[in-house]
Formats: C-alpha cells, sequence, structure tokens
C-alpha cells in the first residue's frame, strides 16, 4: 500500500482507532496483521519472503544466544548468508545476468542467460538490512535475542517504516513496539503534523519537481543546458524530499500508534562537506554501514591504504544497495572518492561546493545508464541552444522554494517541536497553509516513492 | 482529551469549507483548464446554443477526400436552422465520461442534448481500453465533492486508475471466461474461441497462404461487437445516470444509437455478427425508447460499408454522406 494513497488514509486511521480500542496483550497481533495486509496490497506472495527472513533470524538468535564461541558465530553466518542469499537472488540475480552477458560481449561471445522473470519485493534492502542488525547486535552480546515471535516479527514487518526505513536496530523499534501505550494526545498532534509536513513534501515538492526531471532525463539531448541544469538541482530535492516526506510520514504513522522512529534526515543540503552530507543523509543506513561494515573492517584507526580502500568498499557496497545497476555503483564510489579528497582539500569544502558534489553525483543515481549520465553531464558543459523544449518551470520554482522555506525551519528544529513553541493561532495558521498547499497543489502524476525500489 | 479533539476537529471542518471557498474562488478554474478542459468548453457552448452534441471522435472524423469537411453536429445544426447546436467531442469517451460533462452542465440547463449511443463502448474492447485511465483523470474533478477534495483525490489517482496491464488482463478474462447466452444460435460460445478460429486460416489468398489482412479485421470485428450487454453493464449505468437526470431537470435527451459496418461485419465474420449487433440494439431501444423525453435515433444499420472512413478497422468514422445521412436522421428527431 503506498502512503499517498486513499486506501491508506482509511487504514491508518483505523488501525490506530483499534490499537487504543484493543487491550496491550492483543495490540501486537493488530499490528502483525495490518502490517502483513499493506505489505500484501503489493505483490501478496512476497509476504512469504518476509516470513522466511523472519522465521531464520528469529531462530538463529534464540540458538546463538545459548551457544558461544565458533558455533555461535557459524549460526550468525547463516542467519547473514541467508539474508544477503535471498537479497542476492531477488535483486542480483538478473543484474549479475546482465554483467555476463556485457562481460562476454565484449569478447565477441555469447552468454546464455536465464532469466527468471522475477520483480523484486518492495523495500528487500530494507528489511533484510533491518534484521540482519538485529541478529550481529544478539552475536555481539548487545541484544538479547526476543522470544516472542509476534513482537520479533512485527520488528521486522513494521508499516509505517517497512519498505523504505528508517532501518532501525531493534533496541530501538522492538523495545517501542513492546511498550504499553495509552492514548496521548501529545503523541496525536505530533503525529498528524509529521503526516501533514511528510504529504506536504512528498506530494507538493517531489511530485511536482519529478515531471520535469523526468522529460529531462528521458530524452537529454533534447534540452539545453540550463533545462539539463534545472533537473539536475531538481533532482536533488526531488529525490530528498520524496525521501524526507516518505521519513515523515513514517515517524507520523508510528507516532500516532506511541511509536517513536528515528530520524533519518537532518536538513543534508546545509552539510559542509560531503562526510557531514552522510551523517545527515539517510542516517539509518548511514550508521548501519558505519557499524557492521566500516568499523569491523578496521574504520580510520588503519595505514591511510587500507582507509582509502575501506572508504570506497563501503561506499561501493552502499551504491550497489541501492540498486543492482552499475551507475549505482559508480555513484557509491564518487562519494567514496569525495570523502578521500576531503582531508587535502578540507579549505573548498562548503555548503555550496558539497551540494554542487552531491548533485554530480546523482546523475548516476538517477539516469538509467552511462550513455544517459554521461549526456547529462555533457549537456550541462557544452551549450546546445538549439535544443530546448518547452518545459513548465513555474511549478518546479514553487516547489522548490517550498522546499526552502521548510528545509529552513527545519534546520532550527524538527517540525513537530517547532510548532510546539508558537502560539496556537500561529500555529494553525501554519496548519491550514500546510494542508491548503497539500489539498490544492499537490502533484497529480502520483509517483511511487524512489526508494521503494531498494 | 475528547473535548480538545472535538474542537480541533470542529476547527478543521470550518478551515476545510473556508479553505474550499478559496480554492474555488481562485484556482479552481484553472486547475479545470489544466486537468478537465472538457468542462469549460461545456460551459462555453452551453451560452451560445440551443442544443449540444456529446461525442467521440465519430463527430470530429472526416475522410481527407471529403470536399465538406462538417461534422455530423454542424450538419445538424445546418438542417436546423432554429435550432442552435453545440458538440462537445473528445475521442475514445464514452457515457461515462458524457455523464460528469452533462451532470456539471450549469443552469440554465439547455432546451435538449443529443448523446451518442455508441454501441462498441459496451464491450470489453473498449471498457478495458487503455485510454481509460487518462478518461477518468479527465472527470475526476467533475466528481461530486467540494473542489478542493476533488483536487486532492486527483492528486492520489483515487479514480478508475488500473495500469494497461490490469486492464488487458481484464479484457482478455472476459473475452475467454464470458459465455454467450443469446435465444439463437452462434458459431462460439465465448469471444476467445471465435477469435481464434477466424485466427486460423479464415481467408487465403488465392495462392493458398492466410491472408492476414482479412484475418486481422474479421478478428478485430469479433472482439468488436462479439459481446452480450447485460444488466449490470456500467455502460448502461452511465446511461441511465444521463437519462435520470434530464428527467429531473427536464432536458430533452436524444441518443443517437451510431452506424456500425454491418456490412464489413457479415462479409468478414458472418451472419451471426450482426445478429449480435442487432440484439444488443434492440435491448438498447427497448430501453430508452419508451420514455417521453428520449428519443432513440436507430442508425445502426443505415450506413453501407463504403460510407465508413476506415476502410480497414471498426470505427464509427464517416465520409460526407455518412455524417450528412446520420445528421438528417437527428435532425428529423428533433
Amino acid at each position: 500500500m503506498l502512503f499517498n494513497s486513499l486506501d491508506y488514509l482509511f487504514f491508518l486511521p483505523l488501525v490506530v482507532a483499534l490499537y487504543y480500542l484493543l487491550p496491550h496483550r492483543l495490540r501486537w497481533m493488530l499490528i502483525f496483521v495490518s502490517s502483513c495486509f499493506f505489505y500484501m496490497a503489493f505483490i501478496p506472495k512476497y509476504i512469504l519472503v518476509l516470513f522466511a527472513i523472519i522465521g531464520i533470524d528469529y531462530t538463529a538468535a534464540i540458538w546463538m544466544e545459548k551457544l558461544s564461541g565458533q558455533p555461535r558465530k557459524r549460526l550468525l553466518m547463516v542467519s547473514l548468508f541467508a539474508n544477503i542469499g535471498i537479497l542476492a537472488f531477488f535483486k542480483y540475480f538478473g543484474f549479475a545476468n546482465q554483467t555476463l552477458i556485457d562481460f562476454f560481449a565484449l569478447f565477441g561471445k555469447e552468454f546464455k542467460a536465464y532469466d527468471l522473470g522475477i520483480i523484486l519485493p518492495i523495500g528487500l534492502s530494507f528489511h533484510t538490512f533491518q534484521s540482519m542488525s538485529y541478529t550481529i547486535e544478539v552475536y555481539r552480546g548487545h541484544q538479547k535475542a526476543e522470544k516472542h515471535l509476534g513482537y520479533f516479527a512485527n520488528y521486522v514487518l513494521f508499516f509505517p517504516q517497512m519498505v523504505a526505513g528508517p532501518i532501525e536496530r531493534y533496541a530501538t523499534l522492538g523495545e517501542e513496539l513492546r511498550k504499553k501505550q495509552t492514548l496521548n494526545y501529545q503523541n496525536l498532534s505530533a503525529g498528524f503534523r509529521l503526516l501533514l509536513l511528510g504529504f506536504v513534501v512528498k506530494m507538493v515538492v517531489a511530485d511536482q519537481l519529478a515531471p520535469f526531471v523526468n522529460q529531462v532525463y528521458a530524452a537529454p539531448t533534447e534540452y539545453n543546458q540550463l533545462q539539463i541544469f534545472l533537473a539536475l538541482v531538481f533532482f536533488s530535492f526531488q529525490i530528498y524530499a520524496d525521501f524526507f516526506g516518505y521519513s515523515l510520514i513514517a515517524q507520523g504513522s508510528a507516532r500516532l500508534l506511541g511509536v517513536h522512529i528515528m530520524d533519518n534526515f537532518k536538513t543534508p543540503y546545509f552539510s559542509a562537506s560531503v562526510s557531514e552530507f552522510w551523517r545527515r543523509w539517510h542516517i539509518s543506513l548511514s550508521t548501519w554501514f558505519r557499524d557492521y561494515v566500516y568499523i569491523p573492517l578496521g574504520g580510520n584507526r588503519t595505514s591511510i591504504g587500507r582507509w582509502a580502500l575501506n572508504t570506497l568498499l563501503v561506499f561501493g557496497i552502499s551504491g550497489l544497495w541501492h540498486g543492482a545497476n552499475w551507475t549505482f555503483i559508480v555513484w557509491g564510489l564518487l562519494h567514496g572518492v569525495f570523502l578521500l579528497l576531503e582531508k587535502p582539500f578540507k579549505r573548498y569544502a562548503n555548503v555550496l561546493s558539497t551540494f554542487v558534489l552531491v548533485s554530480l553525483a546523482w546523475v548516476f543515481f538517477r539516469a538509467p545508464d552511462f550513455q544517459s549520465a554521461l549526456q547529462i553531464l555533457k549537456g550541462i558543459v557544452i551549450s546546445n541552444p538549439s535544443a530546448a523544449h518547452w518545459l513548465d518551470y513555474w511549478t518546479p520554482f514553487c516547489a522548490l522554494g517550498l522546499m526552502i522555506i521548510l528545509d529552513f525551519s527545519y534546520s532550527k528544529l524538527r517540525f513537530d517541536q517547532l510548532l510546539e513553541g508558537i502560539s496556537a493561532i500561529w500555529r494553525w495558521s501554519i496548519y491550514f497553509a500546510l494542508l491548503f498547499i497539500l489539498l490544492s497543489m499537490s502533484g497529480t502524476q502520483k509517483f511511487t516513492f524512489i526508494y521503494f525500489q531498494f | 482529551m475528547g473535548k480538545k479533539l472535538l474542537l480541533r476537529f470542529l476547527v478543521l471542518a470550518i478551515g476545510l469549507v473556508v479553505m474550499n471557498m478559496v480554492y474555488q474562488f481562485f484556482f479552481f478554474e484553472n486547475d479545470l483548464k489544466q486537468y478537465s478542459p472538457e468542462i469549460l468548453e461545456v460551459w462555453k457552448q452551453q451560452q451560445k446554443n440551443d442544443v449540444l452534441y456529446f461525442a467521440e471522435s465519430s463527430n470530429m472524423n472526416v475522410r481527407d477526400t471529403d470536399l465538406v469537411k462538417k461534422s455530423i453536429s454542424e450538419l445538424t445544426d445546418d438542417l436546423l436552422p432554429k435550432l442552435r447546436i453545440g458538440a462537445v467531442n473528445k475521442p475514445a469517451t464514452h457515457a461515462g465520461i458524457y455523464k460528469h460533462w452533462i451532470k456539471n452542465m450549469r443552469a440554465p440547463y439547455p432546451k435538449g442534448i443529443v448523446v451518442t449511443l455508441n454501441l462498441r463502448s459496451f464491450g470489453a474492447d473498449w471498457r478495458h481500453s487503455d485510454l481509460e485511465s487518462a478518461l477518468q483523470a479527465s472527470v475526476a474533478m467533475l466528481k461530486p465533492y467540494p473542489a478542493l477534495i476533488n483536487r486532492f483525490l486527483l492528486a492520489l489517482n483515487a479514480f478508475d486508475n488500473k495500469t494497461a496491464e490490469i486492464r488487458a488482463q481484464e479484457m482478455l478474462r472476459e473475452w475467454e471466461e464470458t459465455q454467450f447466452h443469446f435465444p439463437f444460435k452462434v458459431p462460439y460460445p465465448t469471444v476467445r474461441l471465435w477469435d481464434n478460429a477466424m485466427a486460423n486460416g479464415s481467408f487465403t489468398k488465392p495462392d493458398g497462404t492466410w491472408d492476414m489482412d482479412k484475418i486481422t479485421l474479421a478478428c478485430h470485428y469479433v472482439k468488436s461487437y462479439a459481446f452480450q450487454i447485460e444488466r449490470n453493464n456500467p455502460r448502461l449505468k452511465d446511461f441511465d445516470e444521463i437519462v435520470r437526470f434530464c428527467q429531473e431537470h427536464h432536458i430533452r435527451l436524444v441518443f443517437n444509437l451510431l452506424a456500425e459496418n454491418t456490412e464489413y461485419a457479415q462479409q468478414y465474420v458472418g451472419k451471426e455478427l450482426v445478429q449480435i449487433m442487432r440484439y444488443n440494439r434492440n435491448l438498447l431501444v427497448k430501453r430508452y425508447q419508451n420514455k417521453p423525453w428520449i428519443k432513440v435515433v436507430d442508425n445502426l444499420e443505415l450506413l453501407n460499408g463504403l460510407d465508413f472512413s476506415d476502410q480497414n478497422w471498426t470505427t464509427e468514422h464517416y465520409g460526407y454522406e455518412g455524417r450528412l445521412k446520420i445528421a438528417k436522421q437527428l435532425a428529423k428527431a428533433f
């Protein structure tokens, strides 16, 4: 089920109402059933993949807790291989095939690929990573194994954040889901505020920027330098608004149930360096890679060569995590390179240069293939005045303006907290202004959340 | 907390009413221009005319070689000097779209309206067309809810917005599973079987090879016309809504039951297909003819095969002579 659908606008209040009507001991069942229902609105049979992940990691963690030494490690490996195996099968099988086809073609040979005709289960990268973090924490002894299968299942399935994060740790989300929640005005009010802002950011900003970006990226050679440049800037804000909007809706939905979900963004385009950008962008994934890949590899407490390798490796994997395509790997590696170059060029790092670098890297993230990405980059550098299709500038500029205003206000305090501190008249005026913008100016071409594909 | 919440919901409800008024005053027309421009055309035509003619491409399409390029509505207008007839056309539209245009006409209403009663629009081929989502989007702003809510529902794509693949699946399923139960004999029980039979060498060239042009056309005739209008056909409900609206607002309603190429249908598929077309026609005429504010102009078999401008496809596109014949029939009805 999509957040930006009429179905969700009925589903969420119904779940919230039932949640508070039910006694605490039965609420996990409601969360479980509603999460399954939410997920099965996409491709129902893929719920079995999630059940498999839940079953494997639940069992592995319980056994792991009873064992030590090599057997404990072996169990962790089983869990990790199972998760990564599932991810690899669904996400990277086609990619591996295509890579082999291209590789053999270089030598004039033909590689016969076997097409499984698989569609990637929505949000698979998110729930496998979330579930893996649990088994790793149990292995490390930082987390007790959850004995209640229902609670563990809800940790993996919790509908507000199951398809695009934030990738929560069991210590936080697991505990939040266990807590006995009471109907509380503060939670309801904060939840509605987050939902309102999330829908505005997604449906007004991201969805109004998307048509411009899509048109230019679909045929870069048909647009002039300015249009390509604008598409590049607009995409930087589109993806931010799309993912940030999703995260806010996730936070708001969870908050209505009394559950606190972590902040996944902290005004990333105000970062004065690429390393700072990664502390403010998709925080739950950055910290996941830091804790479970970068630090175990040695982090930065190692030789310069090894540190550089670790950095590139982590960002390369991060790119691959995002999408099964070489363009994503290049996007990740570019960020790795930017980070490596940050130390020697520290004095040049500022908000603008960071934004430029991040936006240039987004070209590889957005473009369907290298050829298109290079056409976009070439189009920015080389003027092509004859190629100028008409585009609507007014709408995306308004959307961009709105995003900048919202981001400025967000840079001071989180939106729900910011509004708590002002007078009721101003607060309600802001609510009505945002609600009016949402109801009357949302994009009409419905776009699914970009991160759903990962 | 209950009181606190109630108060806030009340403020919100009042706010929504005010916002809706602001939206209607400042933004609505601009959004209509963008998303439902046809309704603006309806309002414009209403001001200038006594009768409005609602049609799909049958009223717009002319043959390249036609010396007179006037549409059916224009020809009818010429034939009725005392009545001014204006048209609102959009390709691929049907009663499910017309009903929204008609219900959103502004008072004072026209004396009469003409609505094309297109037989093909009842069939699976048209009902599950991949153009349907775009058509439904074009009337999303015209639903009977407050304007601001309609705008938001459009943004949520809360209308019949299935993908082309899903529509194709539904169409194939209907062709495969829906069995005919006519009171006369038809050669095959489903469209799928009939289509298969036509596709397997129903026409051959003198050298014995399959004549694919004729086979394709024959198959298309089967898929376009081999259906039985059931009581639950959504198109019937759409026409019924138009009928009710016209009755309530004292608007004279003329259904222009469009001419179909029955000559080629018989030639390419057989008399049973024409029999099906007649059966469905009779059902429609019987359903709507007996109401005093309605006139059904039955043009189904009015034209010869050569009167159709598309000789290699099933359309309701007519050459000048064809359009004129239909216009004369309509003029008679007035």
